[in-house]
């Protein structure tokens, strides 16, 4: 497909924002995940609520919980800014934070159920052959749970690719800095004469979006998640 | 299963009790008006009410989104555009009642700054306005579409300082976003309109920008080709009256003596 570099720089944005934003939440949802299928302990059904909270709470809520909290005046925003030298707010990386965070439950979710799945009895054997937990972890949980955690990845990496509400709040729209696929799309919406380049990256989002589904599910059908590996 | 299907009878009611009560009474015209009327708009629906009128129901949004959703058929009343030519944009597209055009209030451009900062700003050609942003954005809207972001970018244009700043430029997606991230000091430094910077205890004017430097700040009404409903003329009519304009003169706009186009 044609397009214009223009186009292409925000293709490459969104990009690299949903593969930053997946990178970084991945091993706190593969926590989770973790311990929410192995983990007794009190207030889970508060955590397994709030990891779950971004999911149904209006994006728009959490791109203003991050503004409040993120931004230059917030008070984590400031004191990252301070420490760190890093600034989120009208940043791509305050874009990759918004999508992290969207992106978290369906990340959780898909790994909580491989987890789950994996037949502790195989875990118990190892464990009488000897094996320290570590290595039972590394040899038996995660390469059995591996599809669960790469549908993970490939719905997380969607999910972020999709994100506008939380991000537009947050971050604004900013060509070339935080203009993601979907607020191109939106600003562009909004131009006499654009809908050639509307009907592209709609297109590309189509695409994007539809082959991240399919290989999530092809995953989770290799991993035998439920009954039809289902992991929506 | 059965709870499920209590339910949904339940709901099926409760849609039907809704829509009867919904065709019982005459529907309010619906108003789709320029973020930047929000409260002189709203001010103008009381003031209506207050004359024993259903109070119309007033949809605000940045004029070019409001005028895409009329070109794609939005069945609303009444339309207030902050420029001239997204109702040109909808009026070639046949959606405006003949006779109905008129550009009945004005508006200025500003520089707005939290209220918490100090200095004022001379805006003229060439002003350092890159240097007293620091590290700091630019808030204005989107200046592809948005009527206050094409002023401001005319403006800036004009001043010759549009290239040290144009990517520096945070779009909102109405001249109320820009304000906003102004409001809460994540931009230092915003363009917006006059009257916008007055609804905000949370900013102040730090500059004017010189009327020469953007076409004029024209507020255009039209009642809508497809629009049946018998209030919205008595509506326009009422506000580009003589009371109806005092009411926007009151929030800080310009208004004219209405001229027919």
């Amino acid at each position: 497909m044609l397009l214009s570099p223009d186009e292409w720089q925000i293709v490459g944005l969104s990009l690299k924002v949903s593969g930053v934003a997946v990178a970084l939440t991945l091993p706190v949802a593969f926590g989770l995940a973790y311990l929410l299928a192995r983990g007794k302990f009190p207030g889970k059904i508060l955590l397994d609520a709030l990891v779950y909270l971004p999911l149904v709470l209006p994006p728009v809520v959490t791109g203003w919980l991050l503004l409040i909290g993120f931004g230059l005046r917030g008070p984590i925003g400031s004191r990252v800014h301070d420490w760190f030298g890093l600034t989120l707010i009208f940043r791509w990386t305050g874009a990759a934070l918004a999508a992290g965070i969207m992106a978290l439950p369906l990340m959780v979710r898909a790994m909580r159920l491989s987890i789950e799945a994996v037949d502790r009895r195989i875990e118990g054997a190892a464990r009488t052959l000897g094996a320290s937990d570590w290595r039972v972890f590394w040899t038996i949980t995660v390469p059995l749970a591996l599809p669960g955690i790469l549908a993970g990845i490939v719905l997380g990496f969607a999910r972020s690719i999709g994100e506008f509400g939380a991000t537009i709040t947050f971050v604004s729209n900013i060509p070339g800095e935080t203009q993601t696929l979907p607020i191109a799309i939106y600003a562009a919406l909004q131009v006499p004469g654009s809908d050639a380049i509307v009907t592209r990256l709609a297109l590309i989002s189509v695409v994007l979006s539809l082959g991240a589904l399919i290989v999530s599910e092809l995953l989770a059908r290799r991993a035998g998640v439920g009954r039809g590996g289902h992991v929506l | 299963m059965r709870l499920t299907s209590r339910c949904l009878s339940l709901l099926l009611s409760l849609c039907a009790a809704v829509s009867l009560s919904a065709a019982a009474s005459a529907k309010p015209p619906l108003v789709l008006a320029a973020a930047s009327l929000q409260e002189s708009l709203n001010a103008a629906a009381d003031a209506w009410a207050a004359k024993h009128h259903e109070r119309p129901v007033l949809s605000f949004a940045a004029s070019s989104a409001l005028a895409k959703q009329i070109d794609a058929g939005a069945p609303a009343d009444l339309f207030i555009s902050a420029d001239e030519p997204w109702m040109d944009d909808i009026q070639k597209n046949g959606f405006v009642a003949p006779g109905t055009r008129v550009s009945f209030l004005g508006n200025t451009l500003v520089l707005a700054a939290p209220a918490a900062s100090k200095g004022d700003i001379a805006i003229r050609p060439g002003f350092p306005l890159a240097k007293v942003l620091g590290d700091g954005k630019l808030a204005m809207a989107d200046p592809d579409s948005v009527p206050a972001g094409k002023y401001g970018k005319a403006a800036l244009t004009a001043l010759g300082v549009w290239p040290s700043v144009q990517a520096r430029v945070v779009r909102g997606d109405s001249v109320r976003a820009a304000l906003a991230f102004v409001e809460r000091g994540e931009a230092p430094y915003g363009i917006v309109y006059g009257t916008d910077a007055l609804s905000s205890k949370a900013v102040r004017i730090a500059g004017v920008f010189p009327s020469s430097s953007h076409v004029p700040i024209t507020y255009p009404i039209a009642r809508l080709a497809g629009s049946t409903n018998r209030d919205a003329e008595a509506f326009r009519l009422f506000l580009i009256s003589a009371q109806g304009r005092a009411i926007f003169r009151h929030y800080g706009f310009l208004p004219h003596t209405p001229q027919a186009l």
